[in-house]
């Protein structure tokens, strides 16, 4: 914990540009993939299916607008929409037979090819109206899936996911699940927190600093723009296919809503825009932050006898939502991943508090 | 396909068109002066009606005609706190955190005031009859007419507005902060008085909507609609509001009107969505909006 | 943010604090039964949500006080959904941990969402007035329990009536359906337009975009198709929107109906006089007279042990609640007949609630059987239209045009026997 800094120089420019580059860094990120891969067998199963997947899976996809909002700087208003493609066209492919695993990719796929498409159309546009044209690519998506009923699955508009097997594994129970969305959430970690020091990931970051700026030093901005938006509905559609087969079982339109859409947006930006790791801190705090406070909620109202009225009670929760939310950004506009390094920093010279820059 | 249903059609879309683009303006009036989307100007608007009712028939009893006004009044001091206590401390921060900040506002108003004041939808009479009024053939519902008529008169008053002294000043603080200041404005009273203002004329479209869809949460709805209104007619232009609130309302009652039967869904959203994808293509900064020059 | 120490230690103070927040309850004692009333008390249901948890927890406060049915006491576990699939989720693998029996999301895409997991968790849904129609054929669906007439019944009942009231024939008869354009608000329309077929009547279909708070584009199409009758089919908003439109219009509101979604309070909001002689669809009586709702009133809320405003008791959606908490309620007590010492399980409840027979709650609901095929309890309803006070009974219980909901039932069924599993 302290002292995390003594001893180490690093002597040769590779070593700085390490992702981790000090021990203590390398050895919390093992600990932390080995306590995620013993957690099924660790915690109780109430905590793995409703909480840990989730975050894993909302993670994934968030992480995917991530790369288009932080990296490239492009706003996203419709990005539950291309979760949905990518849900609805492996589902689709699932029940047709094709396998799980190309099924994923296939949904991918798809949720890039009409990603991409909406992302040219909105190339022309920046910010606010970008995200306007966005949205309007959600009523859009919403409104095929809704009004086809080959799509959504007949009247009753849901559509079960078929059993299947990942890579030999059935999947089904809790933990198979569990570790299908686990690896695909690794590797499109792994590959965010590489992406940055690509020369990809460079153009995207000039591009994001400004298009113009870009383009006078040789990067096209309409090329990377509309890869940025490629590789995220990828990642997008990725995310869908595992979100329907690991932890939905079961889709419908609801699901791929504005609602999602505008929940992603607040993750990022909670999180931190460009982030990793604050990806991890906004889901988790506005996937679980409402289901936290109903808790806390409930609870001290019944300990301390309360007897509030039944709506104040179920509405105060979403004020302290509200609330957090704000609180967050009035005290750190960066987001949690700016709080978190705040810390970090605090700690990594304690107690020589003059020696921070 | 009669002319008759056509232009009844037409007249209802206009009118309810104008009620969205007083829900618009009011966006553009802060978008004007500093610059953020307010996102939560729907929860305002949700926000003045359950004030409104607050006053008139579930709380103090008072009269609709003396209650509307007040709620303005309380209104403006809501939104000019707003502005205090949370705008002004993110003055400098990057635009898109300004703009999930109302985003929290957004959520944290809509769970403060139906928890407060009940989530059951409320009444909100205010006196205009539902009975059917004919001139000739044609069908106009009184409460669209009288809406619609308010909000032009209003968005026409904020046009005014924008050419008096005050509107100047506001111009001004919109071009450049800095230099307003420089030259003696005061930007944070601006901006507070601009935030104000757009709380009271959200708290008007609420009381309109309210009227006929009663007063619960779902009026903060009002957003996507005015948000995809005020882009269409470029976040910094009132006329640009106002004629994209007629342009998007014509839209969608024909839409509704024509295309409904043929695909045998709700296209309203859709054909809305199109025409401003199409627009943005064509103009980029709304209808109205002024091209932003970008330095390098 | 510049860190200091004092805010390190304030923060480290709010987390040692929250981190002792216990979150778990502890298991009940025994013989209980735990329901789980997981609903959306914040966002698309509100405007049934809480006076239909009103009602349900006033009527298990009602049995609890006289000493529990069949030897058990039920404990109720109220929480908020807010009508989000990941928050359900997280609600639902709580309540299975710590016990519950049976869960009412009251909320149609939860409902939907949950069906795969209840079925094989073995856990009760109940999807009174939500959820999917076809759940009403049990041999496809054993843990999910609509208990109630579902929206192709309703839509059955309603055309039934007309027919009734237009001298046994809709010959040529034009019928209005306005609908919000979900797949909740399209649920009725092959219904509708079988009936169409049937009974040779014109059968008109507008979807309005939800939420539904702009219709005017809607209701002058409506007026000039001179419809002989005319229904609209929404939630919330919705539905005041339309009957507030479909009285500007100058419709004969004795003509206008709904489903089961209408209350007293959307009367209120579009006001009480001018909506005279409107229809909806009746699945229990509603008002202080049955006998429930008066025990309820000396027993729970004189003694100040409701759960809420007293004037919300006996309105139709506090009614509702107290009907489907009273089926449940004599699901146990049947279970309890079956197996007197449990073990309290899922299907041991499944078993008892299976086996109601021409249960009618004191008179205040139809007489309901549900059978392991039929989970829909014979699709009994009754119309009754809005006198500018309340709602007035204008027919018997009755069911009708059961063979053709039942068709559409076992179509959908089966093909989610072939692919669901």
């Amino acid at each position: 914990m302290f002292f995390r800094r003594a001893g180490i120089s690093h002597t040769r420019y590779r070593d700085e540009r390490q992702i981790w580059p000090l021990p203590i860094d390398r050895y919390t990120v093992f600990l932390i993939a080995a306590l995620l891969l013993a957690a099924p067998f660790l915690i109780d199963r109430l905590y793995v299916v409703s909480y840990l997947l989730p975050l894993i899976i909302w993670s994934t996809a968030a992480l995917g607008l991530n790369l288009l909002m932080g990296g490239a700087g492009q706003i996203h208003l419709g990005y539950g929409a291309v979760i949905g493609i990518g849900a609805y066209s492996s589902v689709h492919m699932l029940r047709a037979g094709v396998p799980f695993e190309l099924a994923m990719i296939g949904g991918g796929l798809a949720a890039a090819a009409i990603g991409s498409i909406f992302g040219a159309v909105a190339m022309r546009v920046k910010g606010l109206y970008l995200a306007m044209a966005t949205l309007a690519m959600q009523y859009i998506v919403d409104f095929v899936i809704i009004q086809f009923p080959a799509i959504s699955g007949g009247t009753q508009a849901s559509l079960p996911v078929p059993p299947t097997s990942f890579l030999g594994f059935p999947v089904e129970g809790d933990r198979v699940p569990y570790y299908v969305a686990l690896v695909i959430c690794g590797i499109v970690t792994l590959f965010m927190l590489n992406v940055r020091r690509t020369a990809f990931g460079r153009a995207l970051a000039a591009v994001r600093e400004k298009d113009y700026a870009a383009a006078i030093i040789g990067v096209d901005p309409f090329r990377f723009k509309l890869l940025a938006f490629w590789v995220s509905s990828f990642i997008g559609g990725l995310t869908g296919a595992v979100l329907s087969v690991c932890y939905y079982r079961t889709i419908a339109p609801e699901q791929f809503h504005l609602d999602l859409s505008i929940q992603l947006v607040a993750m990022v930006i909670v999180g931190g825009l460009g982030s990793v790791l604050g990806v991890f801190f906004g889901v988790a705090l506005i996937l679980f932050a409402p289901i936290l406070l109903n808790q806390a909620v409930a609870l001290l109202a019944d300990q301390f006898g309360m007897n509030l009225p039944m709506d104040l009670r179920a509405h105060l929760p979403l004020m302290l939502y509200g609330g957090l939310i704000m609180g967050f950004l009035l005290i750190e506009p960066l987001g949690l991943a700016k709080i978190r390094n705040n810390i970090r920093n605090y700690f990594l010279v304690w107690p020589f508090r003059h020696s921070r820059q | 396909m009669d002319v008759i249903l056509l232009l009844e059609l037409a007249v209802n879309g206009i009118f309810v068109g104008l009620m969205y683009a007083l829900v618009a303006a009011g966006m553009v009036l802060i978008y004007k002066t500093s610059g953020i989307a307010n996102l939560a100007q729907g929860a305002l608007a949700m926000t003045g009606a359950y004030v409104v009712v607050m006053l008139a028939s579930a709380g103090l009893g008072l009269p609709i005609w003396a209650a509307v006004p007040l709620a303005m009044v309380v209104m403006f001091a809501v939104g000019a706190g707003i502005e205090r206590l949370a705008l002004r401390r993110m003055i400098g921060q990057p635009v898109i955190m300004v703009i999930m900040l109302t985003l929290g506002l957004e959520i944290f108003l809509r769970g403060l005031l139906p928890g407060v004041f009940g989530a059951s939808v409320k009444r909100l009479d205010i006196g205009i009859p539902n009975a059917p009024l004919f001139l000739g053939e044609l069908l106009v519902s009184r409460a669209i007419l009288i809406g619609g008529g308010v909000s032009l008169a209003l968005i026409l008053l904020s046009i005014l507005l924008f050419n008096s002294r005050f509107g100047i000043i506001m111009r001004a603080v919109s071009d450049n902060q800095t230099a307003s200041w420089s030259v003696g404005i005061r930007v944070e009273r601006a901006i507070a008085v601009a935030w104000g203002l757009s709380a009271a004329m959200a708290t008007t479209s609420g009381v309109l909507w309210g009227a006929t869809q009663g007063v619960d949460w779902s009026l903060s709805l009002l957003l996507i609609k005015a948000l995809a209104i005020a882009i269409l007619g470029g976040l910094d232009s009132i006329v640009g509001v106002l004629i994209a609130g007629v342009v998007v309302g014509l839209a969608e009652s024909m839409a509704t009107g024509i295309l409904d039967p043929i695909v045998g869904g709700g296209t309203r959203d859709v054909v809305a969505s199109v025409i401003i994808v199409v627009t943005l293509l064509v103009r980029p900064h709304g209808l109205f909006g002024r091209e932003h020059i970008e330095r390098v | 943010m510049a860190l200091t120490r004092r805010t390190m230690l304030t923060g480290a103070a709010v987390a040692a604090l929250a981190s002792h927040l216990p979150v778990r309850v502890a298991f009940g004692q025994d013989r209980t039964v735990r329901f789980a009333f997981m609903q959306d008390f914040t966002r698309i249901y509100t405007f049934v949500t809480s006076e239909y948890s009103q009602g349900q927890r006033d009527y298990i406060t009602l049995v609890n006080g006289r000493g529990g049915v069949g030897g058990y006491t039920i404990v109720a576990d109220i929480s908020d959904h807010a009508n989000d699939q990941p928050r359900a989720i997280e609600a639902y693998e709580r309540a299975k941990a710590q016990g519950a029996v049976l869960i009412d999301p009251l909320s149609t895409p939860v409902a939907r969402a949950l069906v795969p997991r209840a079925l094989e968790d073995q856990i009760n849904m109940i999807t009174a007035f939500s959820g999917r129609s076809d759940a009403a054929d049990g041999t496809a669906f054993p843990y999910v329990l609509p208990l109630t007439p579902n929206y192709w019944t309703q839509a059955g009942l309603l055309i039934d009536y007309f027919k009734q009231q237009d001298g046994g024939s809709l010959q040529d008869k034009t019928i209005c359906f306005v609908h919000i354009d979900t797949p909740f608000g399209k649920e009725p329309l092959p219904i509708l337009e079988k009936l169409a077929a049937k009974e040779g009547f014109k059968f008109l279909a507008f979807p309005y975009t939800p939420p539904g708070n702009d219709q005017s584009a809607i209701w002058p199409q409506v007026r000039r198709a001179r419809p002989d009758w005319t229904v609209f089919w929404g939630a919330a908003v919705g539905q005041t929107v339309a009957l507030t439109e479909a009285v500007r219009n100058g419709l004969d509101m004795s003509r206008v109906s709904s489903s089961v979604w209408l209350s007293e309070s959307d009367m209120e909001v579009v006001g009480k006089d001018q909506t005279v002689g409107v229809m909806k669809v009746e699945p229990c009586v509603s008002g202080h007279e049955p006998k429930i709702i008066q025990d309820i009133l000396t027993e729970v809320v004189a003694a100040g042990k409701g759960a809420g405003p007293q004037d919300k008791v006996g309105t139709s959606y506090y009614n509702y609640g107290v009907m489907l908490a009273a089926l449940m309620v004599e699901g146990v007590r049947r279970a309890a007949e079956i197996a007197p010492d449990g073990p309290v399980t899922g299907p041991w409840l499944n078993a008892g609630l299976r086996s109601i027979t021409a249960f009618d709650a004191e008179g205040m609901i139809p007489p309901t059987t549900i059978t392991p095929e039929d989970h829909q309890g014979g699709g009994y309803g009754r119309i009754a239209r809005w006198d500018g006070e309340k709602f007035v009974p204008q027919t018997d219980w009755f069911s009708a045009n059961q063979d053709i909901v039942w068709q559409e039932i076992r179509k959908y069924s089966e093909e989610f026997k072939k692919n669901g599993k």
